[in-house]
């Protein structure tokens, strides 16, 4: 199921859709979309149950590996798997059903954002220049900043289950525990994994295929 | 026994004798009750309710263990959310001084209601969890007409968790057999080395991904085009009847939560200002 790729393509070429090249939809991105949720099911549960700040908030979430990641090299399906594994690894760390629906948006825009920068900039996801790791960073602390704004301010209060002068600490919690692993993992699982991805046929060139 | 999301129920518990989807409506319902319940009595006693339940479904109550270091994390968090972080409030009643922290009672009283309405959420979770097996959260979606291709990636998902864990036991293995012992080190030093249980989980759920799809293709499955339109007969829905028992059970919920917020709302009821709980609590630590 691979393509032939040159392993010399420039990081505009990783993204561009060549004249003639077919791309669409298919049972593999299904079943991504799928993997991509249970890996994050997983690793999101181990990070949720191993250094819990509360409510599903983590000091250090692994989650966000899977999460980032994933929309990296899939597209709106790891986006969509990035939305949708919290929900599930929240819930088996003991988060209320309601209080993971409303983190949805957060986690939406936690996966989107670093997707949208390397497709939006054309960065290669092998991370062969500062320029890509730069930008990385840049979107992980953005998306991530966004999502414990979200988190804390409108749903942990929504709920009523924090006071005003606690929400920094849960706001601190969600950012440093995001940023702290995406910087652990992200970096590394990209450099690693980017070289073999980018030459399946699961990679996604656009949003969907 | 049956191999549920979160443990084991034996092929005779009663809860088999209800359609999934009254389990599924159950979680969705009952996990709002707390949210308009302020009496901590009332979510205990709804906590409680749980608990029988489980027992009645003869629920492995061991399971429950687990949840144990996560509610009094919990619990301890909210506690000092509310009182050592609860700031500086001079129109509250100070209870004590600790180390220059005010310790408030409208604090200790509120951490007290906000950790009982969340307790009751995570025990709804916990029995949904612990009573339903994959096909039965698949019957449930495909009751209430939700889309195959959703349906399927949803029963992927939960199959591939799963694999997912056999896969991390296996490379925790692999990397032990070669002399890796991560007892006894530092934190920092574990997370460093969970980097590398990440990459081989990736690069094996990627080789999988190829395998899954080179099945569903040699079944014949499509998620898009053509072949997607035909429609499949529910196999598994043919084995699960809606009798009129599930009937009574959607109503008595339904009912039960209609109750809740016309009491609620017309009539002030659940309260804090009625807990007797709460006026118990006042006494001890005043």
């Amino acid at each position: 199921m691979t393509t032939e790729v040159s392993s010399e393509l420039t990081a505009e070429q990783i993204w561009k859709v060549e004249e003639g090249e077919r791309r669409s939809v298919g049972v593999i991105h299904i079943v991504i979309l799928a993997l991509l949720i249970g890996i994050g099911f997983v690793v999101g549960a181990f990070g949720s149950i191993s250094f819990p700040l509360g409510f599903g908030v983590n000091f250090f979430w692994t989650g966000i590996a899977v999460q980032q990641v994933g929309p990296v090299w899939f597209g709106g399906w790891g986006v969509l798997a990035g939305a949708i594994f919290p929900f599930f690894s929240n819930a088996i760390s003991g988060t209320p059903f309601y209080v993971s629906l409303a983190y949805v948006p957060a986690n939406a825009v936690q996966a989107f954002l670093p997707a949208w920068v390397f497709r939006r900039f054309k960065l290669d996801p092998r991370l062969r220049s500062g320029r890509d790791y730069g930008y990385l960073f840049l979107a992980m602390i953005v998306s991530s900043a966004f999502g414990a704004l979200w988190s804390p301010l409108v749903v942990l209060k929504g709920f009523g289950l924090l006071t005003a002068d606690s929400v920094p600490l849960f706001i601190w919690g969600w950012f440093g525990g995001n940023v702290v692993a995406g910087v652990v993992f992200n970096f590394i699982l990209l450099k690693a994994l980017s070289p073999v991805v980018i030459r399946t046929t699961a990679f996604v060139k656009r949003w969907w295929s | 026994m049956n191999k549920t999301l979160l443990g084991y129920v034996p092929n005779e518990s009663p809860i088999y004798y209800i359609h999934p989807f009254v389990k599924l409506f159950f979680l969705l319902i009952v996990s709002l009750f707390p949210l308009f319940v302020t009496a901590p009595e009332w979510n205990i006693g709804l906590m409680l309710a749980i608990i029988l339940l489980m027992w009645i479904s003869r629920v492995d109550m061991r399971t429950l263990k687990i949840y144990i270091p996560i509610a009094v994390s919990m619990g301890s968090i909210i506690l000092l959310s509310y009182t050592v972080l609860g700031g500086t409030h001079p129109e509250f009643e100070l209870i004590v001084r600790i180390i220059g922290v005010n310790i408030y009672w409208e604090r200790i009283r509120d951490a007290v209601i906000v950790y009982f309405r969340i307790l009751p959420m995570i025990f709804t979770m916990v029995f949904f969890l612990t009573t339903s097996r994959e096909r039965d959260i698949i019957v449930a979606m495909r009751s209430i007409r939700i889309p195959f291709v959703v349906t399927y990636v949803f029963a992927m998902a939960l199959r591939s968790a799963g694999m997912v864990l056999e896969d991390f036991q296996i490379v925790r293995q692999a990397e032990q057999a070669r002399g890796f012992d991560p007892a006894g080190k530092s934190i920092a030093y574990k997370i460093r080395q969970y980097v590398m249980y990440m990459i081989p989980l990736f690069a094996l759920s990627l080789r999988r991904s190829e395998e899954f799809t080179n099945a569903l293709v040699a079944r014949g499955y499509a998620f898009t085009g053509e072949a997607s339109r035909i429609k499949r007969p529910d196999y598994i829905l043919t084995h699960y009847q809606f009798k009129a028992l599930d009937l009574v059970f959607t109503v008595v919920i339904g009912l039960l939560f209609i109750i809740l917020l016309v009491m609620h709302y017309g009539y002030n009821f659940f309260g804090m200002e009625t807990s007797w709980l709460i006026q118990l609590l006042r006494d001890v630590v005043s």
